[in-house]
């Protein structure tokens, strides 16, 4: 033991180590087995189904029924507690209906479907265990898919020096993995099958070089798990389905023997070596999109080089070939590489289009001639233009040449007829000469063309003409873009003396307006040319006219604008359109003709904003300008002045004819504003005695005022002696005493205390005064001096007055008699004076026809006013008599004959009456009634 | 040139015809009915004669290639290639069909043997010589279809079922020297006989 010990011991430390380590591996080794056995025999035991389902992985066509039977196992079933009634199919988790089961026999349930429709379902066979507990016993996935179509359209294609490959058509979607295998032998061998990839089921390439000249049969054989089908088999040579490699190293070369001709070369495929070719070849100018092809009988064989005819000289070509098996059996190999070529020069085809402009600065007897040509397209040119020459002839004498290489000339001219020729030179030769006639100054151009017409077709600019009579040698085309911003800078092109129909061959633009001019060229020189305008596409205009006013009404507009500037135009301006409309109203359009400039819109609102814009139409649409708005006035204009003028008018044609009426009726209004107010100094006291009986009748007022000139004379008494109030009419009065009281200062006195032989105050006293009046009815009015008028002598009557405090006028208040008053104021009446009844001279007619309750203040007024027209009547009287003595004297008469009482008897007559009325309406105590005046006399009542 | 040679080369085709390459047998020898897969075309003769010109255009280019690889056989070929393969099968032109069909065969089956060793060799001796490798194996690809095409002339038309064996030259026995001369002997004699096989047919 210690031995062993110390032979352990001896152990060197790693081995021990080592030793200790493959220990410990080992025994790892032996729990992992252990462990794996152990978990291998749990989880047989665990897996060990209860039973299994038939079929086992069942695939099944689509829309085909199913049937799948679960068989219970004897022991599970024992252990379980459950037989085949207690079988439920679920699929995909959802339970089967009952109705599908079949309870076979104890151990054994089927469940059927009809009608398969799912690609993949899981279908379960399931129990509860113990009649609750949910257990699955097996499981199985139905596949569903449909059986291979029969492959269709089979054919095969040998690309040479590659494996040949078929394809097909297989048919509808199988939903399935399908096998496509296609199958090849010959009469004698079978070859190996190609398999059709996954993703391309369609197609297969052989594993094998393709024979030649052995007929293969060919045939597709689809596979699933639903079925087998073969296409139809196809047998042919490989040769037939050949397609060959292109034709290699197109070379092209020229013949500077001809220069039409293109030599091609070729290298051609190695099937060439063993079938027959042919081929196709095609060419195209370097500039050309399409091709052209050389006729296909004439490379029908097997070559390897081939020359093209009928080129253009100096042209440019692009060639390429292909070539297929020449029994037409196979396909088209694909083109070759393109090779180009250019032919060799020949002269020139065609001379150059030659013209001639004269500048407009002339010197003496020369006249500088630009000549112009254009250079000849390659196409004509036929190789490289060295240079040009130019020889002008003057009479057929004289000429000179020029070479150039530019393409213009210009030369100083005399003024006489020249002939300019002109050709071009290449490599190969010269072109035919280009004649042009220059014409005399004094030449005149004739002959235009007619029916010009210009218009785009084919994204071209056409233009027609119809010819003149005379024989035209060419035509020059000339045009240039029309532009306000640009002077007009001409290209041209020459056409043909037979041409009625070509296109502008320049650059041409979009929506520039293009003037364009034909003159035709003959023999003596150019014709009278004709120009027109023309669009090659028209487009909308830039811009929208600007519209504004010209002049607002108040129902109508006009509208004026300016032509667009052709810049903007883009096209023909076919109309215009007017839209305009209020700030609520809706938008009214109006076309307009594109000739005209203004419009008026009428039927407008008045006072109202409008706002306006307008467009511009081409063919091709419109362009509105910007937006305007203007306002209607209120009136029309003039309006105001229609109503004003004939109010005016009607105004002044009424005045005047007041007027003249006035004028006409002078008398009577004299008669009614201002009559002549009877003098009293005129009158005879005699003939105012009271006593004196009347002498005319009153009522004939057309005896009394025969003239019209003598007014009534009126005395009214009032007797204050009842203590009631006034009336209202006579409150009048009382208002009158009070600016008399206030103007007493400067009264005349005469209707007052001043024509009073009372020295007591007049009615313009105090109300003292007054009271002191209705004590007394009858005071003596007064004593009448018979100190004669103008040297008479009257006799003298005293005159009982009344307390009237009806004043005096103060138009009686002549100078004389306020002269006359004075004295007698100053003699404080004691002196005997002249004393005037107050004549009723303030406005009868007034009087008349105002209110009787307005009267007295009328009195006032004409008391205050009457002396002012007493002035006028005196001055009019005074006139009157400068330029009617015969009237003044007839009313000289009048006054004198004592014969204006009946005037004032009519006028008293009248006044009384309506003072009676008074009184009786007013129920006063008649204290002061008026008097009835008789001429002659004053008869207190 | 090709049609003298030719003439020229049809006694030796005789003269070079050994026993033990192979006996003609016309018909099986258990007179079992011969049997295809599908019918024979209409033209198969004209097949057999595309064949013959596909072999005889590409012939001249495979011994080229052949003699590419350099001295000694390119500077002497008929001195060093040309008096070799005494077991070639012979070829009678002035036969009919069904025999000239026979020996075309025969000879065709000899060169395809006797091809498949040579490329074998020049694949080992020369693995970089893709040019006649692939000219070789172009030719190769080709007689399977041409005795397919015979057999199936002679099955359809004179119910044969060929089963004679036939054996092509032996090269594995031999150093290298032999064996790039057996080839050049081979390659140089289907030069001289496809041109004129391809007349004949």
């Amino acid at each position: 033991m210690t031995l062993n010990l110390r032979t352990k011991k001896i152990y060197p430390t790693g081995y021990f180590i080592k030793y200790l380590y493959k220990m410990l591996t080992l025994w790892t080794r032996i729990v992992q087995a252990s462990f794996i056995f152990l978990a291998t025999e749990s989880i047989g035991v665990l897996l060990d189904p209860c039973g299994h389902i038939s079929p086992e992985s069942p695939v099944v066509q689509l829309g085909s029924n199913f049937t799948a039977v679960c068989v219970l196992k004897e022991k599970c079933m024992d252990n379980f507690d459950v037989n085949a009634d207690n079988i439920f199919w679920k699929t995909n988790h959802a339970t089967v209906p009952k109705e599908q089961y079949t309870i076979i026999n104890r151990t054994a349930s089927s469940v059927s479907f009809t009608d398969i429709s799912s690609l993949n379902t899981q279908l379960t066979c399931n129990i509860y265990a113990f009649g609750q507990i949910e257990q699955n016993v097996y499981g199985i996935t139905i596949i569903s898919g449909l059986p291979p179509e029969k492959p269709k359209n089979l054919g095969c294609i040998v690309n040479e020096e590659k494996n040949m490959m078929c394809q097909w058509d297989p048919g509808r979607k199988t939903y399935l993995e399908t096998n496509y295998t296609l199958k090849s032998e010959w009469a004698t061998e079978k070859f190996a099958d190609c398999k059709a990839k996954r993703d391309t089921p369609n197609s297969c390439t052989l594993d094998y070089s393709p024979v030649y000249f052995v007929n293969i049969e060919v045939w597709v054989e689809a596979e699933n798990a639903l079925g087998k089908i073969t296409s139809d088999h196809i047998n042919f040579d490989p040769i037939d389905k050949v397609k060959p490699n292109p034709p290699h190293n197109l070379s092209v070369r020229n013949s500077e023997e001809l220069s039409s001709i293109l030599k091609l070369a070729w290298i051609n495929p190695s099937i060439k070596t063993f079938i027959g070719l042919k081929y196709n070849i095609q060419y195209r100018t370097k500039d050309a999109s399409t091709w052209s092809q050389i006729p296909p009988e004439d490379t029908s064989s097997t070559r390897s080089s081939f020359t093209v005819q009928d080129l253009k000289p100096f042209t440019e070509y692009v060639f390429r070939i292909r070539c297929m098996k020449n029994d037409g059996k196979g396909f088209w190999s694909d083109w070759s590489e393109e090779a180009s070529g250019i032919t060799y020069e020949a002269k020139p085809s065609k001379e150059p289009s030659f013209w001639y402009k004269i500048e407009p600065s002339h010197t003496h007897g020369y006249r500088p001639v630009k000549l112009i040509w254009k250079t000849l397209p390659p196409f004509e040119a036929n190789g490289k233009i060295l240079d040009y020459e130019v020889t002008l002839t003057r009479w057929k004498s004289h000429f000179q040449n020029y070479r150039v290489n530019d393409t213009k000339l210009t030369v100083n001219l005399t003024n006489d007829r020249y002939i300019a020729t002109l050709t071009a030179r290449n490599l190969v030769g010269r072109s035919d000469a280009s004649v042009l006639t220059i014409p005399a100054c004094d030449f005149q151009a004739a002959h235009p063309v007619t029916n010009l017409k210009a218009f785009p077709k084919d994204n071209k600019l056409w233009v027609e003409w119809t010819a003149s009579n005379e024989s035209v040698n060419k035509y020059i085309l000339e045009w240039c873009v029309l532009s306000d911003k640009s002077p007009c800078i001409p290209d041209w092109q020459q056409e043909d003396g037979t041409i009625h129909l070509t296109y502008l061959r320049g650059n041409l633009m979009e929506s520039k307006c293009y003037l364009i001019t034909v003159t035709p060229v003959y023999d003596d020189g150019p014709g009278s040319p004709e120009s027109i305008r023309a669009y090659l596409k028209q487009a909308a205009p830039s811009k929208g006219p600007t519209v504004r006013t010209k002049k607002v009404g108040k129902n109508e507009a006009v509208l004026e604008w300016d032509q667009l500037p052709v810049d903007v135009q883009n096209g023909f301006i076919r109309n215009y359109t007017i839209l305009y409309k209020t700030a609520l109203g809706n938008e009214t359009a109006v076309n307009v003709n594109s000739s005209h400039t203004e419009y008026t819109l009428s039927s407008l609102t008045s006072d109202t904003l409008y706002m306006v814009r307008m467009a511009a139409y081409t063919d091709e649409g419109g362009m509105y300008g910007p937006d305007f708005t203007f306002t209607t006035p209120k009136f029309a204009q003039g309006e105001i002045e229609a109503i004003v003028v004939p109010v005016c008018l009607g105004f002044l044609l009424t005045t005047l004819l007041g007027v003249l009426f006035c004028f006409n009726k002078r008398d009577l209004i004299k008669k009614h504003i201002w009559p002549n107010v009877p003098d009293p100094s005129k009158s005879h006291i005699a003939q105012w005695s009271p006593h004196t009986p009347p002498r005319h009748n009153f009522n004939s007022k057309d005896q009394m005022y025969s003239d019209g000139n003598f007014t009534d004379v009126s005395v009214v008494e009032i007797e204050v002696n009842d203590k009631k109030p006034l009336p209202e009419d006579l409150k009048s009065t009382d208002l009158f005493k009070k600016e008399k009281s206030s103007t007493e200062g400067h009264s005349s006195g005469i209707g007052g205390s001043s024509c009073m032989s009372s020295s007591r105050p007049s009615i313009s006293s105090s109300d003292e005064n007054e009271s002191g009046q209705n004590t007394s009815s009858t005071v003596q009015y007064s004593t009448v001096v018979h100190s004669g008028y103008r040297h008479q002598v009257p006799s003298v009557q005293v005159f009982s007055r009344s307390e009237s405090t009806q004043p005096l006028l103060d138009s009686e208040e002549r100078p004389e008699d306020l002269q006359l008053v004075d004295n007698v104021d100053s003699g404080d009446g004691i002196l005997p004076r002249q004393q005037y009844f107050k004549q009723n001279c303030s406005q009868p007619e007034t009087s008349q026809d105002i209110s009787h309750f307005e009267r007295p203040k009328h009195v006032s007024s004409v008391s205050e006013e009457g002396f002012v027209r007493l002035k006028q009547q005196q001055i009019s009287d005074h006139i009157s008599q400068s330029y009617g003595s015969g009237q003044m004297k007839m009313f000289q008469e009048i006054s004198t004959a004592d014969d204006f009482g009946p005037g004032t008897e009519g006028e008293v007559e009248r006044f009384e009456t309506v003072g009676m009325e008074t009184a009786i309406d007013e129920g006063m105590p008649k204290s002061y009634l008026p008097q009835t005046v008789r001429q002659g006399g004053y008869v207190p009542q | 040139i090709k049609i003298e040679l030719l003439g020229i080369l049809s006694p030796l085709l005789i003269l070079h015809w050994e026993h033990g390459t192979g006996s003609p047998l016309c018909n099986t020898p258990d007179n079992a009915p011969c049997v295809l897969d599908h019918p024979c075309d209409s033209n198969i003769m004209t097949q057999i004669r595309s064949q013959m010109g596909q072999l005889n255009s590409s012939a001249n280019d495979v011994f080229i290639a052949y003699m590419g690889q350099g001295q000694p056989f390119s500077s002497d070929v008929d001195h060093m290639c040309g008096h070799g393969l005494m077991s070639f099968p012979p070829f009678h032109a002035n036969g009919i069909e069904r025999e000239k069909l026979v020996e075309l065969y025969r000879i065709m089956v000899y060169f395809d043997f006797s091809l498949d060793d040579t490329l074998k060799f020049q694949k080992t001796l020369y693995p970089n010589d893709q040019n006649l490798h692939s000219k070789l194996k172009s030719t190769m690809d080709i007689l399977p279809g041409l005795l397919s095409n015979v057999l199936c002339r002679l099955c359809s038309k004179n119910n044969m079922r060929l089963t004679d064996t036939i054996y092509g030259l032996n090269i594995s026995q031999e150093n290298v020297f032999h064996k790039k001369k057996l080839g050049c002997e081979l390659l140089l004699k289907y030069t001289q006989l496809i041109p004129y096989l391809a007349w004949d047919f």
